[in-house]
């Protein structure tokens, strides 16, 4: 942290020496960015500088700026249309519409935050090159610097354009999304028909109460630890499962090693969403499960014995909680352990031998040898895997969307903010917009899904993988 | 969330570009208004001296092709018979080119889709009219404030256009009457007698060995129930729902609709999943509530048996009290965003005059919305559609907010499973949240 303050301090510090020491080229760099490029001869360098200076002011300028404007509020005129019955069209007022106004703001502001970052490198270089000139030293010239990127400066060239991807398509939406949160964009507010505006913290606020009608806090507190009980669940069932997959067809005494390997990866090319459906049908309260369950009695059984509800037609695998729960544990199991199986087949192979036969020379029992040597070492190897694995478990729509379709909660409570016991936080979020439109909350539930995601990859990353680990396998 | 936002950011950048082009023919980049009008009022000046009638107005003002896209559902009988209509209205009005693509989208989810992206969406879509409330609320339906070749607010059936307003006012054309439920029975088990009744119902079902269904599950299905018994639910302005159904009568409908739902005959079963028995061939359940839509399947499977009727009557606090229902309408939409307004229109209007009503029926099962085709011998014929009719004095049209949907399945699941034991706390929850407020 003071490492970084002082980062900061040093670089002000140092556009201040820039400005204060600069001359006539340094200084008219502030106004025109080329100019300090000009001065040392770097003319194209110089143009380009000056082209990107006048483009974000143009862009601030005439599309910004009016978006801007309008950030505070979000917008205040309502679109208004009028009909005319003789000519069959309408005209339009010049209506205000929130959502681009928020998106553009949004972008408008990244790119000045951008250009000023831009601007007080850009001061300093040009002071770097009026210290050059003054030592006497080589200044590059622009094909010099072009060359320079696919040499000395190779990494620039790479991160750029991933850099950018993860500004576009992550930051943006990001800041946008989080910025939703604390407006009243839902079913009554829809643009561009309709405004919305900021609320404040009042969506924050709703998550946390708990009434009899608005039950967010409610729901959210059940949701969440669903959420976190399955992500930890779903990893670990599916990781161990994997690894005694494996190791059982790597026995010495499995007989047609390769048949094993390649039936279990079949289930893998069959879609994923496929293999859910069905199993969905099937495990229905009318499904083909239900349907053999009754004709044995076994329904019946299940009643008698007080198990099942009076008024079931079967056994609600999939549509009662605690059922589904377990149900959608175990298939998950079913559908997950292949990918694991292979994972852990490849590392098991690669295993140093000499460690398992000094431990066998030793006296290790087959389990010792699991539990000390094998598993530690696919720990280490698989631990960044197993964490972003718990991170997407934690986001894992589709096993549980497509497993769950149809399914209706018993507890009214939950029913009333549309939530169900099985959601994770990203269905019942997808409920939420999809169905209801209720994206303020839905946004505020993806901002908590945020902090949990990144604070368990922060935490994971920086205690189960240290880096001086390493030493302990060779 | 993330995906929803990448697509709006998508969407958004496209239309960034979109208007950055146009920004650069005209000076400036504020103006976000879709471009509709101006072309079409330039042009409506030089054919508006020469004829008074709006239709010559407007093929007078329409250069080279007209656009249009429509949604209808997705089955291939009505993707068929659209096909069909879009053929006589291009014919109808030859003057004029059209491209008029027909997409695929099940009404039941037009408003999702519809609502993604308004300004994306088709410029004429077909919808069930549950959703018209929240259309309005979107701003994404062109009112139909003028009419041009026939009107639908006197042609067709007054429960179909009350469905078709909001406040009064008439928000979309109505397409089919058929949207709502009654009930279908096997007549080789079951008298006329025997299907006034859930009591006689039922009790022949015990008798014969079969089974009686229904979603009570569903809160679509669960509504009849209170609604019969004169319980009330309405809609608010702000959406949000007025409901009484954890009064006296209503504590006594959730009682009688476990005691129902008790009987060894009767099964809880969702429309697909009755489905789905029928066609494995060995459906056991010789009675179910459920609309047209699935009368072809209904059909197949009883045969000569197949019959149809209003719902029956059940007793409450030993009164016996008719079952009501939701009537269910498949409304024409015109997108308020669309770029060709008055085409738009114009479709919507071909697409559900009296004609295309008995063209989609024919194909469709479906009845008309349209009092004339509605009557008509062929379509009086279908028994689905007359049952229909013997259950409209006891069906409402649906208007009711969204909060209505998850707390009524809930009370429905409930009560079907047989797990409630105080049923009027359990109906008091379900108002709480029924009634909670809009925001």
């Amino acid at each position: 942290m003071k490492n970084f303050l002082n980062g900061i301090k040093n670089y002000f510090k140092e556009f201040g020496t820039a400005v204060a020491k600069g001359d006539f080229w340094t200084k008219s760099s502030l106004l025109v960015m080329g100019m300090g490029y000009f001065g040392r001869g770097q003319i194209i360098k110089g143009i380009l500088m000056t082209l990107i200076e006048i483009g974000v002011i143009l862009f601030t300028a005439l599309f910004s700026v009016p978006y801007l404007a309008k950030f505070g509020t979000l917008g205040t005129v309502q679109r208004e249309e009028v009909f005319d019955a003789a000519t069959m069209t309408k005209t339009v007022n010049d209506y205000d519409n929130s959502l681009l106004i928020l998106l553009f703001s949004v972008v408008g502001m990244l790119v000045l935050v951008a250009f000023v970052l831009l601007y007080l490198n850009n001061i300093k270089k040009v002071y770097e090159l009026q210290v050059l000139k003054e030592k006497g030293k080589h200044i590059n010239s622009f094909v010099e610097d072009v060359k320079s990127l696919f040499n000395g400066n190779f990494h620039i060239t790479l991160l750029t354009l991933p850099s950018i991807g993860i500004l576009v398509f992550t930051v943006v939406p990001l800041i946008f999304m989080i910025c939703v949160a604390f407006t009243n964009y839902d079913q009554n507010h829809q643009p561009p028909t309709y405004l919305f505006t900021w609320v404040g913290l009042k969506n924050f606020k709703n998550l946390f109460t708990n009434s009899m009608t608005v039950s967010f806090g409610y729901a959210f507190v059940r949701i969440l630890a669903w959420t976190l009980i399955w992500a930890v669940l779903a990893t670990f069932t599916t990781y161990i499962g994997g690894i005694l997959l494996a190791k059982f067809i790597n026995n010495e005494r499995t007989k047609c090693k390769k048949l094993w390997r390649t039936l279990f990866v079949v289930t893998i090319a069959i879609p994923q969403f496929v293999t859910l459906l069905l199993i969905n049908k099937m495990f229905s309260d009318n499904g083909i499960i239900n349907g053999l369950a009754n004709q044995w009695g076994i329904v019946d059984a299940l009643k008698e014995a007080g198990i099942i509800a009076q008024g079931q037609n079967g056994i609600p695998f999939l549509s009662q909680p605690g059922w589904a729960h377990v149900m959608i544990v175990l298939i998950n199991i079913w559908v997950g352990v292949p990918y694991q199986m292979l994972i852990a087949t490849g590392i098991l192979m690669n295993i140093p031998n000499d460690q398992l036969e000094s431990a066998k020379i030793d006296g290790a029992t087959e389990f010792q040898i699991f539990w000390k040597i094998t598993m530690p070492y696919m720990l280490f190897i698989t631990g960044p895997s197993l964490i972003t694995s718990i991170v997407s478990n934690i986001n894992n729509f589709n096993v549980i969307y497509l497993l769950t379709n149809g399914y209706t909660t018993p507890n009214p409570t939950m029913a009333n903010s549309q939530a169900k016991e099985i959601d994770l936080l990203v269905t019942w979020l997808f409920t939420l917009t999809n169905d209801y439109s209720n994206f303020k909350m839905a946004s505020v539930i993806g901002i908590f899904v945020f902090i949990v995601c990144a604070g368990i990859t922060l935490i994971g990353f920086t205690n189960l993988i240290k880096g001086d680990r390493e030493e302990e396998f060779q | 969330m993330k995906k929803k936002v990448l697509s709006l950011m998508l969407v958004a950048a496209m239309t960034a570009t979109l208007f950055a082009g146009c920004g650069n023919k005209d000076e400036g980049t504020t103006n976000n208004t879709p471009d509709t009008q101006a072309p079409a009022a330039e042009d409506s000046q030089a054919g508006g001296d020469t004829a008074e009638d709006p239709i010559a107005n407007l093929i007078a003002a329409t250069e080279g092709t007209v656009a249009l896209d429509l949604w209808c559902s997705e089955t291939p009988a009505y993707q068929e018979v659209m096909a069909q209509i879009v053929e006589n209205f291009k014919q109808t009005y030859s003057e004029v080119d059209f491209d008029i693509t027909i997409g695929a989208q099940s009404e039941a989810e037009c408003k999702d889709r519809v609502l993604e992206d308004v300004t994306a969406a088709a410029d004429v879509y077909v919808f069930a009219d549950d959703q018209v409330t929240e259309l309005v609320n979107a701003g994404a339906l062109q009112p139909v404030e003028a009419t041009y070749t026939y009107n639908p607010s006197e042609t067709n059936s007054a429960g179909a256009v009350d469905a078709a307003s909001v406040d009064g006012k008439l928000y979309a054309y109505p397409l089919t009457a058929s949207n709502g439920y009654f009930l279908f029975y096997d007549s080789t088990v079951f008298s006329e007698e025997d299907v006034q009744s859930w009591d006689a119902l039922l009790a022949k079902a015990n008798e014969a060995g079969v089974q009686v269904g229904m979603e009570m599950s569903g809160a679509w299905y669960l509504y009849g129930m209170f609604s019969g018994a004169g319980c009330t639910l309405s809609m608010n302005e702000d959406q949000s729902n007025s409901c009484d159904w954890n009064n006296e009568t209503g504590v006594a409908v959730a009682e009688a609709c476990a005691k129902i739902a008790a009987d060894p005959a009767f099964i809880n079963i969702t429309d697909t999943d009755f489905s789905a028995k029928l066609a494995e061939g060995d459906c056991n359940i010789k009675a179910y509530v459920d609309g047209t839509w699935r009368s072809g399947d209904i059909q197949a499977a009883y045969g000569d048996g197949y019959a149809a009727t209003k719902l029956p009557t059940f007793t409450v606090n030993g009164a016996q009290v008719q079952q009501g229902s939701y009537a269910g309408y498949k409304l024409v939409g015109v997108n308020a965003y669309s770029e060709n307004v008055g085409w738009s229109m114009l479709l919507a209007e071909f697409i559900s005059n009296e004609a295309s009503q008995l063209a989609i029926f024919e194909a469709t099962g479906e009845g008309p919305a349209n009092t004339v085709a509605g009557s008509s011998e062929e379509v009086m014929a279908s028994p689905a559609i007359a049952a229909l009719v013997a259950q409209s004095p006891y069906a409402d049209p649906q208007r009711v907010g969204g909060k209505y949907w998850d707390p009524a399945a809930t009370l429905g699941k409930n009560l079907a499973e047989g797990t409630v034991t105080d049923y009027q706390a359990a109906l008091d929850e379900a108002v709480a949240g029924i009634t909670a407020p809009a925001e």
